[in-house]
This record gives structure tokens, sequence and C-alpha cells, in this order.
């Protein structure tokens, strides 16, 4: 049960959607992870042209989008004082 | 030029209050019934971006994206591609014509160029934007940019 094939703009828009679920992290690690991931991910799958795959590939990044979004709220509820140090603008 | 960034950085902070007077030598807002119009308290009209800061910043943006495929990694020969190069970035330039990136490359510039101006594009005028130009416009008119 892949559903259908999305249309052009609806892959950019859930690419949008996983970049910017990606940016609320509050933890420094996990917010460069996503963001990688999803970079990394529509990448590789650039050259699908088979349209079971293609629907295949944008069902999963749905439910990965769910899964982040539900992540972000978890980890910013229990988000340590203490930011890495990656983030320190001034040392 | 560094001086016209320092001063337009300046300019936007200082707020120097403009006292206008009436025929009568009075303060205009003290005129029974137009006085509250000639003092602006809460006005913000002045607070746009510099438009050449804007275009600095842009450009700074587009010019720091590495544009690299990770499907094209293997061996040192990749690195030499797909660089932006700094000569291409002209404020004019197209994403996808001028500097050879793609649609997903896109979305990354311009949420790059959201999270260096504080801004929040919606999809549909974030799909818009796919040059320089388009987005220095874009940004120059957005009244919340920071």
């Amino acid at each position: 049960m892949s559903g259908a094939v999305p249309s052009r703009a609806e892959v950019l828009s859930l690419f949008r959607s996983l970049l910017r679920t990606a940016a609320r992290f509050t933890d420094y690690n996990i917010r460069e992870y996503a963001r990688r991931r999803a970079i990394d991910g529509f990448r590789q799958r650039r050259g699908l042209s088979d349209p079971s795959s293609v629907a295949a590939a944008f069902s999963d990044g749905k439910s990965q989008l769910e899964i982040a979004r539900r992540q972000a709220v978890v980890y910013s509820v229990y988000a340590p004082r203490v930011k890495s140090v990656m983030e320190v603008k001034t040392v | 030029m560094a001086a016209a960034a320092w001063r337009s950085a300046i300019l936007r902070r200082i707020r120097v209050p403009v006292e206008t007077f009436s025929q009568s030598g009075m303060p205009a807002w003290t005129h029974p019934l137009r006085g509250a119009a000639a003092v602006r308290f809460m006005s913000s009209h002045d607070d746009h971006l510099d438009k050449t800061e804007v275009i600095d910043r842009v450009l700074s943006v587009v010019k720091s994206y590495p544009g690299v495929d990770p499907s094209k990694m293997g061996g040192l020969n990749s690195l030499m591609d797909s660089f932006v190069l700094d000569e291409q970035v002209t404020p004019d330039c197209h994403f996808q014509k001028d500097l050879g990136l793609d649609s997903l490359d896109t979305v990354e510039i311009v949420l790059a160029l959201e999270e260096e101006f504080k801004l929040e594009i919606p999809d549909k005028e974030a799909d818009k934007i796919d040059s320089c130009g388009i987005a220095i416009e874009y940004i120059s008119a957005h009244p919340m940019a920071g």
C-alpha cells in the first residue's frame, strides 16, 4: 500500500518540511543528523523513475516526517540546559 | 563597503525624535485635532534593511553553499565538480541555469536564507524564489527581515 505517485511539487514540499522539522530539534547532534539524512536520502533517490518505487519512497519519507515531528516535541520537553559546544558562538 | 554597512547598522539603531511645530509655535502633537497623527511612537516605517546589505548577505549565503552531490562522491576528483564558484555568484544569477544547482539545492538555499534573515517564507512564495535577484527583491520587500 504505497499510495499515489507524488507530483514534483509534493516531493519538494516533503523535502522542505523535513528540513524545517530538522531545524526545530533542540539537540545539536540530532538536528544535524536529521538534516544530513534528509539531504542524503533525497539525493540518493533522485534518479528513481519507476512509479511504484517513487511512491514507496515518498510514503517512506512522509512516515519519517511524522516521526521527526513527534521526536522534536519530545526532545524539546527534556532538553538539557547545557548546550553543545558546537553551538557556542564566541570562545 | 564596510563603511556603508556600519552606517546603516548604526542608523538602524538610533531613533532621533523629530519635533514638528505648528503655526502658533506649539509642538505639533499638542494640536487638538491633528496632534495625535504628528507623533508616531510605534512607527517602524524606515526599519527596512538597506538594499546593499541585503545583496551582500544573500550572496554570502549562496557562496557558502557547498553544492556537492554525495552520489557523485568517489575520490578527490569529485571535490573538483559542482562547487559554487565565487565568480559565478552575481546579484542576478539563476540557481539552476547559472549555478548548475538542482531543485533540492534551491530548497536548501531558500531555507538557509530564511535562517540568515530570520524569516518564515511560506511554501508558495518559496517556490517562486529560484534566482538571487528574486531572493533579494523578496527579502528587501519583507517587513520582518532582520
